[in-house]
């Protein structure tokens, strides 16, 4: 909250903050309800309406996209949004307790499905329809290790190679241990002005130009397809509609890679992809750093972490420094439009919002 | 009067370790579960109440599984699970008069190693079960040929056999498919494992509370699912709302087979993977498969497998479903579908027929 206040090149003060935000699951339980008055009251805000956005992974993202409502509304000089996730300060069971608890409940979870084990049926299907992927899997996962280790913020900053994720554990077939993101602590926060008192507060605003989302059947079993995430596809269509973009303006991508084949599927779900072609286009080194469309310069969930509230709106931070040139060691040449995709459980809400500079 | 019309039997898949490992999520309710549902199968019998007469011990889901497992409404009756009391079950329900009746025997007490199965609350060896229906023409009850290799089956038939009187037709019952020698579950279940009824261990928050749980149950038991009038399209699990159209009226409610399913996806789920609801399970018997199987009218259900080591499952395989335990809650043990591989779904194949 500090760093985003002291980030405003011409400073921001607390008094003109109107409305705020709060990305949460509430992991562990702390906080369950009315955790918007807790808030107010950590960040000096006591007195500002705040509004909780729970919408699993993907509450950064949804969170987002309410603020931007709420500054297109008018009257709010400054419109806060944060995110936070505190993962680690639970027993495992609990921990293990808390990672399921947003996935389907009837029927995923009481036939012994977590995440892991949902992203395996996923992968699993994926393998059917287009063949064999764990070379492009490790890829994703060594490219974001290899992102993360430049990135102050990430949980790893150990590089790992393909062969160092094949030869994992299994955790669900074909998913193994690199191919999940950690358990992770986290916070990030946001502050959204309209456009026309952008200059007040910086020379170099980071423009939202917009927000979509969408939603899809809790369970994928009610899906008619699992290698295709239609609330991804969703709320990409409703994003680059809105903004009038083509996919080729993006500069650079976050996307919410959980697990490593969830990467693969957002380049196909964004439309940066023919279905099944992510893993070519992946191992092809396109998505690298250097590459011509750059995914997760960050480290991604993958390496950076996935605190769950925080997630949506750490991406949004990563965008904001990249697109500003402040991504020292990291930095993606010449990047000027982004993508920030957020999804919540396996695909049953996603947020896809688009960002430029100058 | 009614008459025996169909016998069916149900003999645990035995033949492999791993399948007798995977039936710790057996009890003596999903053993005759099994022999019910495929007593009854295909069976559309004018509405009106069954009467289920069960011999053995059962857990409390007996009073009320079968209504739940059947769509309709039964009648529950109870007897000790001995070859006597099923020869004098039958005997009695042969002459009544009445709507269809199923009696059901599982762990029959004749042979002792299955006694002590019963009392360690383990599930026993075998279930059979007999539709009688309301009859003019039938002749009385004869037993015929004995399942091969499965004492409990045996010991039924050897008993009814010798009670008989020299009436009129032979029924075969059990597993003679499979022949003898296919090995008994008890002798190859591995020592040491957690077969206790452990239901201390509940979970919190993310759980299904006990009345959602039996609202549920025609889905998940039956495969309930609805079809829109409106619209054409199929929902399932039935929620009573057309998932396509929004609509709630226009819905006829159709039970899709719970056989003849196929592997869409399978996944392995690897200790540490698992929701803490399956904890015991796992450290009883080790990692497991779930797989997505797709039904009849393209519908889908994500079901835990048994009976089979895990990783073997492969996407496109053909599998059954049937009745298991899935895991401890609220003091009892929670039952849905699990898949099992064709080939291992027990003594299957459709119910007999008198000759």
């Amino acid at each position: 909250m500090d760093g985003a206040f002291a980030s405003v090149d011409r400073g921001a003060d607390r008094r003109d903050v109107s409305e705020a935000f709060l990305a949460t699951l509430g992991f562990g339980g702390h906080q369950i309800g009315n955790a918007a008055a807790a808030l107010a009251e950590e960040a000096g805000l006591v007195g500002v309406p705040v509004t909780r956005v729970e919408n699993a992974c993907a509450s950064g993202g949804f969170a987002l996209r309410s603020a931007l409502a709420a500054v297109s509304a008018g009257a709010s000089p400054l419109v806060l949004v944060t995110g936070v996730e505190k993962m680690t300060d639970v027993t495992n069971a609990r921990r293990r307790y808390w990672l399921g608890v947003s996935g389907d409940t009837e029927w995923e979870r009481s036939a012994g499905l977590t995440f892991a084990g949902v992203y395996g049926l996923v992968a699993s299907r994926y393998f059917a329809e287009h063949g064999d992927a764990s070379e492009a899997l490790a890829e994703v996962a060594s490219k974001n290790h290899e992102n993360g280790a430049l990135n102050p913020n990430a949980h790893f900053h150990r590089r790992v190679t393909r062969a160092e994720v094949l030869a994992a554990p299994r955790v669900a077939r074909p998913l193994g241990l690199f191919d999940c993101c950690p358990v992770s602590d986290g916070a990030a926060a946001l502050l959204l002005s309209p456009p026309e008192l952008a200059h007040r507060f910086t020379d170099t605003p980071v423009y939202v130009d917009a927000a979509g989302a969408g939603t899809d059947f809790l369970a994928v079993q009610e899906r008619p397809e699992l290698t295709r995430f239609r609330a991804s596809h969703r709320a990409a269509h409703e994003a680059f509609r809105s903004a009038g973009w083509n996919r080729s303006d993006v500069s650079f991508l976050e996307v919410h890679d959980c697990f490593t084949i969830a990467e693969l599927l957002a380049l196909e779900d964004l439309g940066f992809a023919a279905p099944g072609e992510a893993p070519r286009m992946t191992l092809s080194g396109a998505t690298r750093r250097d590459g011509r469309l750059p995914v997760n310069p960050d480290g991604g969930l993958k390496a950076k972490g996935h605190p769950i509230g925080a997630t949506g709106v750490s991406q949004v931070y990563e965008i904001f420094l990249q697109l500003r040139g402040q991504a020292g060691l990291r930095q993606v040449a010449g990047a000027d439009h982004a993508l920030a995709h957020n999804v919540g459980g396996a695909g049953a809400t996603a947020a896809v919002s688009l960002f430029s500079v100058g | 009067m009614r008459r025996v019309v169909r016998v069916a039997a149900y003999v645990p898949a035995g033949a492999s370790n791993w399948a007798a490992v995977a039936a710790s999520d057996e009890d003596s309710f999903t053993l005759a579960a099994t022999a019910v549902e495929r007593v009854w199968s295909g069976r559309r019998a004018e509405p009106g109440p069954i009467l289920v007469h069960a011999l053995g011990d059962f857990p409390e889901v007996v009073e009320w599984g079968f209504a739940a497992l059947l769509g309709r409404e039964t009648v529950v009756t109870r007897s000790p699970g001995t070859a006597s009391q099923l020869a004098k079950a039958l005997e009695e329900l042969e002459g009544g008069e009445g709507g269809p009746a199923i009696v059901v025997a599982v762990d029959l007490a004749e042979t002792s190693a299955s006694r002590t199965s019963s009392k360690s609350g383990i599930a026993g060896d075998a279930a059979v079960a007999f539709l009688l229906e309301p009859t003019e023409s039938a002749a009385p009850l004869l037993f015929g040929k004995h399942a091969a290799g499965r004492s409990a089956v045996a010991a039924t038939v050897r008993r009814a056999r010798s009670e008989a009187a020299g009436g009129s037709r032979i029924m075969f019952v059990g597993d003679w498919d499979r022949g003898a020698g296919v090995g008994s579950a008890r002798e190859a279940k591995p020592a040491g494992r957690d077969r206790s009824d452990n239901l201390g261990t509940v979970s919190e928050g993310a759980y299904i509370p006990r009345a959602r749980y039996l609202e549920n149950l025609p889905s998940r038991w039956r495969f309930l699912a609805e079809v829109c009038e409106a619209c054409h399209r199929t929902t399932f699990p039935s929620r009573r709302v057309c998932r396509n159209c929004g609509r709630a009226d226009s819905l006829t409610p159709v039970e899709l087979p719970y056989n003849g399913g196929r592997v869409v996806a399978v996944t392995t789920v690897s200790a540490g993977g698992q929701p803490t609801e399956f904890d015991a399970q796992v450290a009883g018997s080790g990692p497991y498969d779930v797989a997505l199987v797709e039904l009849a009218r393209g519908m889908r259900v994500t079901l835990q497998v048994t009976d089979i080591a895990p990783g073997t499952l492969a996407v496109g395989d053909h599998v059954d479903t049937l009745l298991r335990r899935l895991y401890p809650m609220e003091g009892e043990w929670r039952y849905g579908r699990k898949a099992v591989p064709v080939s291992t779904a027990g003594s299957r194949g459709p119910a007999k027929t008198p000759a």
